[in-house]
């Protein structure tokens, strides 16, 4: 799979990000970082494709963003899911799953 | 760096953002792509080609759009991750709560700074008011006991406050009032417990029938009185308190009906009292009063009365007054100084615990200055957070937290810091009420029980949690103020306090440096205070006397010869002990109570106009108690056992205040001896003075002395004396010898009461030294508290100036030349709150009443004192921020811009 389909991969980005930022707050670098080298490159997130996103769930409550200044190093804004995105992320994860499988029983894909 | 962030905000030029969202996004993706382009040169791409790869991120144009529109859309209460709906704001709160914990534990210091403080001021306050509640405030363990009050008579022609009630007007109050449901009499009695085994002194009290009405209660077994057996001549019944009951007989409810021999008289027991009936205190035994109103006996009854529902303490003592008054006019036969004698009605706990009160106000109002201490240290605390924070709080405004948003997350931040407080309060508080508890005296009544006071905890809680938010919030409702931009464009984390601000902080460090020094010198002064009561000559030797109680059962010593043979052949035996230098008996040791009379001095001083003959401290004594109890003898001779028993034989023997009362030209105590006085009255014998002995401090080594007339006991050979030994070994060993003694005379009779001279002495200052203990812990609590507050906010004035110090340092300035420089500011703060707190505590001191004992409260040494001991801890809280200001490294100062 080289290149993934467009809308497939729009309509699961939110479930990506989501995943990410469950156990632990990351930036957006490092949300972009994790994508790709998870997917073995076959995910990429462009900044223009990012943040809008990013900041999309965050107008929807589901993370949050916040500036963490370290000492000799530049501030940057983590993200992390709150309560809300943390249901969200649970259904999305259930309807993700019953969405693969659903698809693998039609295709004969196995779910791994 | 800078340049990527130019190139997003070119990019971002386009969708025409808010200042300030601008800034927060371009540094954002500005860091993003900065972390992108050192990866892609890591791979081996050339710079440029690197550069144009990172740049081409951006591309396109309608993600811009994107962002623009959800930049703005947001909400605020979106940065809690919810718009609306219940359970969002629940979230959103929970989220607070993370996020304050997270920055809680980011600055442990502080926190901990904040925590201490909030939780000692807390634990003082919950604790010593959990004293003041459990002596002042709780109810009685009665039914409704605000309808409760004290009934008794007063004298003030006689400088009596309360001299009991006679028999008459007991009668005539309790079946003549208006206002009351019920109204009880009782009176003391004591008595030689015998039955199965071994003799006890038992406490007794006679009541009128319905004192259990009064109180609404039930006997635990059996039945109450009845207003029959209430009558003279009435049955012998008796109750039992449950104490006695469950000790002596092991709760068997089969005592019912039994006969208890007490002091030889046979009882019926008819009921055992609830273990609630504990007024009067300390008894074990209810005997029927069963008072003939036309015998005249006297005033001696204590009496409690139930007001009805809504009638006020006012109104019931406008009643009894006017009974009272009418008696008097009609001129009742029976009744002898019913126009000296009124009635006095006033609550409960006021007449039982009167001479703490003082003492707990002023501990309340110690407790008060450290509550307010508490807070104004952690309000400045609150307040140097809040400002190196403004720059956290502008971002936020900038991302698009409203004000509103702010101030929760702050007000929840305290809070968190405020409930950590109140637990760590609340345990150190009961850790404290446990302590003092010992410390209360044996005379407390068992009524009055010490329970932490949880809600008082909660309140001080609050009141610190309360002043703990508002500085909180205080800087931010300022800082939200402030332009964004500005906020964000300064270039390090820097940010300074403003010179209001400052000021604002400056004033709250003097003024609880005031508070704590006028603490401190309250401390001092009561401390002294106590230092005096306690070198005060009392006038006799406690040291080395052993004091015990004996009670002669009247039916089996019913004649006055057979009293006074028994405590002749007592004194003897005791006296035979080995280790016994001399034992005599008394009516009252010193600290052991009085028992008055009025007296005539023969050629003495006429009375003023408004001037009432005093009461008189009457003494019985044996020959040999002046010795034994360590009283001068100023004048003449002890008596001998040839003095008094006649009518013809009486002499006495006067105190210094006696003569100074009724002789005052009389040169020398000797002028006295050989004059006479008599009792008041009419045909009353002449008695000669033998001699004149120095005061003893009778009442307690704070109390006046009242002039004093020693009788020798054959005259009023009483039942119940106490017996007084002076040994030249360790007293406590002569206990068990004075026992056996007893028992050789007569083998029923128990001791009771059995006590050190010195311990009586010492139990006698609790109160005081339970004040001065507690007054000078929380002075000290206070300068620590005030030492904290100026170490924290010159610390952060130092680490505030740190940048400015480097540049001077850089130039030139010399580190004494800035460690002075940071001193003098310091110490000027500590210098106007010591002249505040030295005005403060002129101008108080006098709240300090009694426990001053004498002093003016203006005493210069203390004050100088304290005010050196305030400003030596000043100085070392200023000393080491200082020390830190002139050791700043200029080359790291300048740096880290």
């Amino acid at each position: 799979m080289q290149q993934t389909d467009r809308e497939l991969k729009k309509g699961s980005a939110e479930l990506l990000i989501l995943s990410l930022v469950d156990r632990r707050a990351r930036h957006g670098y490092e949300i972009a970082k994790e994508i790709e080298t998870r997917s073995a490159g076959a995910l990429k997130f462009k900044v223009a494709s990012l943040y809008p996103l990013l900041y999309r769930l965050e107008a929807r409550g589901w993370i949050v963003g916040t500036w963490v200044e370290r000492e000799g190093a530049r501030r940057c804004r983590f993200y992390k899911l709150t309560p809300a995105g943390r249901k969200i992320l649970a259904a999305q994860r259930e309807g993700w799953q019953k969405f693969v499988a659903a698809v693998g029983r039609i295709t004969g894909i196995e779910n791994a | 760096m800078r340049d990527w962030r130019q190139i997003v905000r070119a990019r971002l030029a386009q969708g025409e953002f808010e200042g300030a969202i601008e800034i927060e996004i371009a540094e954002e993706l500005a860091y993003h792509l900065e972390r992108r382009y050192a990866e892609l040169l890591g791979t081996g791409l050339s710079e440029s080609a690197a550069r144009a790869a990172a740049i081409a991120e951006l591309d396109g144009r309608e993600w811009i759009e994107t962002v623009r529109r959800m930049r703005r859309a947001r909400p605020p209460a979106v940065v809690l991750g919810s718009s609306s709906g219940k359970g969002q704001l629940m979230a959103g709160w929970l989220h607070d709560v993370k996020i304050a914990w997270r920055s809680i534990r980011m600055k442990p210091g502080f926190s901990v700074m904040v925590i201490g403080m909030l939780a000692l001021g807390v634990a003082g306050n919950a604790a010593i008011f959990s004293v003041f509640n459990g002596l002042f405030l709780k109810p009685f363990p009665f039914d409704h006991p605000e309808r409760l009050i004290d009934v008794d008579e007063t004298a003030p022609q006689w400088n009596l406050k309360y001299v009991g009630v006679s028999n008459y007007d007991q009668d005539l109050w309790r079946n003549g009032n208006q206002t009351f449901e019920s109204m009880a009499f009782f009176t003391g009695a004591g008595g030689n417990l015998t039955g199965d085994g071994a003799v006890q002194r038992v406490r007794g009290a006679r009541v009128t029938w319905n004192l259990l009405d009064v109180l609404h209660l039930k006997p635990a077994v059996g039945r109450n009185f009845s207003p029959e057996e209430d009558k003279p001549k009435g049955p012998k019944v008796i109750m039992l308190s449950h104490t006695l009951w469950r000790q002596a007989f092991r709760g068997d409810p089969a005592i019912i009906g039994k006969v208890l021999k007490i002091s030889e008289q046979p009882y019926t027991v008819i009921g055992v009292l609830p273990a609630e009936a504990v007024l009067p205190d300390q008894v074990d035994v209810w005997l029927p009063l069963q008072p003939d109103p036309a015998q005249s006996t006297g005033w001696y009854l204590s009496g409690i009365g139930r007001l009805k529902p809504g009638v006020t303490v006012d109104r019931a003592r406008a009643d009894l007054r006017w009974l009272h008054a009418a008696v008097t006019v009609a001129k009742d036969s029976n009744v002898s100084h019913a126009d000296v004698t009124s009635p006095i009605l006033g609550p409960l706990r006021d007449r039982y615990l009167g001479p703490m009160r003082d003492i707990s106000n002023v501990l309340l109002i110690a407790v008060g200055a450290v509550l307010l201490i508490a807070c104004v240290n952690v309000a400045a605390l609150m307040m140097v957070r809040g400002s190196s924070r403004a720059r956290e709080i502008a971002i936020r405004s900038a991302i698009g937290a409203s004000r509103g948003r702010i101030v929760a997350q702050l007000l929840t931040e305290s809070l968190m810091l405020a409930v950590c407080a109140g637990i760590a309060g609340v345990l150190l508080g009961m850790g404290l009420l446990k302590a003092m508890i010992p410390l209360m005296p044996p005379q407390i009544p068992r009524w009055v029980s010490f329970q932490f006071d949880a809600r008082f905890a909660l309140f001080c809680i609050a009141i610190t949690g309360a002043a703990a938010m508002i500085f909180a919030v205080l800087p931010a409702i300022q800082s939200s103020g402030v332009p964004a931009r500005a906020a964000l464009q300064e270039s390090g984390t820097r940010s300074t306090l403003s010179r209001g601000r400052l000021f604002t902080l400056r004033s709250l460090v003097v003024g609880e440096v005031a508070l704590a020094l006028a603490l401190l010198v309250g401390a001092g002064l009561v401390l002294e205070g106590f230092r005096k009561v306690s070198q005060v000559d009392p006038g006799f030797r406690p040291e080395g006397v052993m004091t015990f109680g004996v009670g002669l059962p009247g039916v089996k010593y019913n004649k006055p010869e057979q009293v006074v043979s028994f405590y002749d052949r007592l004194t003897a035996e005791l006296r035979a002990i080995p280790g016994v230098k001399s034992a005599a008996v008394t009516s009252a040791p010193p600290l052991g109570g009085h028992s008055g009379n009025f007296f005539v001095a023969e050629g003495s001083r006429e009375l003023g106009p408004n001037e009432k003959n005093p009461v008189v401290l009457q003494v019985l004594i044996t020959p040999g108690y002046l010795e034994t109890i360590g009283i001068a003898t100023l004048a003449g001779r002890d008596f001998t056992p040839a003095d008094g028993g006649k009518p013809d034989n009486r002499v006495v023997i006067i105190n210094q205040s006696f003569l100074k009362q009724y002789w005052p030209d009389l040169k020398s105590p000797g002028d006295a001896v050989g004059r006479r006085i008599r009792y008041s009255g009419k045909d009353v014998r002449w008695m000669p003075i033998v001699a004149v002995v120095r005061d003893e401090k009778h009442y307690g080594l704070d109390e006046d002395m009242k002039p004093a007339v020693y009788v020798p006991f054959p005259d009023i050979p009483r039942t119940s004396m106490t017996a007084v030994i002076r040994g030249s070994v360790d007293p406590e060993t002569l206990t068990a010898p004075a026992r056996e003694a007893m028992r050789r005379i007569d083998a029923d009779l128990p001791m009771y009461e059995v006590r050190l001279l010195s311990q009586r002495v010492k139990e006698s200052l609790w109160a005081r030294r339970g004040a001065t203990w507690l007054f000078g812990a929380f002075s000290i609590v206070a300068l620590v508290l005030a030492g904290a507050g100026i170490y924290g906010v010159v610390s952060y004035a130092v680490t505030q100036r740190t940048h400015e110090i480097g540049i001077r340092m850089a130039l030139g300035a010399r580190p004494e030349r800035v460690l002075g420089e940071v001193l003098r500011g310091g110490m000027a703060m500590v210098g106007v709150g010591v002249l505040l707190g030295v005005g403060t505590a002129v101008a108080t001191a006098q709240l300090l009443g009694t426990l001053l004992f004498g002093m003016s409260g203006k005493e210069p040494w203390i004050y100088a004192a304290v005010a050196a001991g305030v400003l030596v801890v000043g100085l070392a809280a200023n000393l080491v921020p200082a020390r830190r200001a002139a050791s700043v490294d200029p080359m790291r100062a300048l740096r880290s811009e």
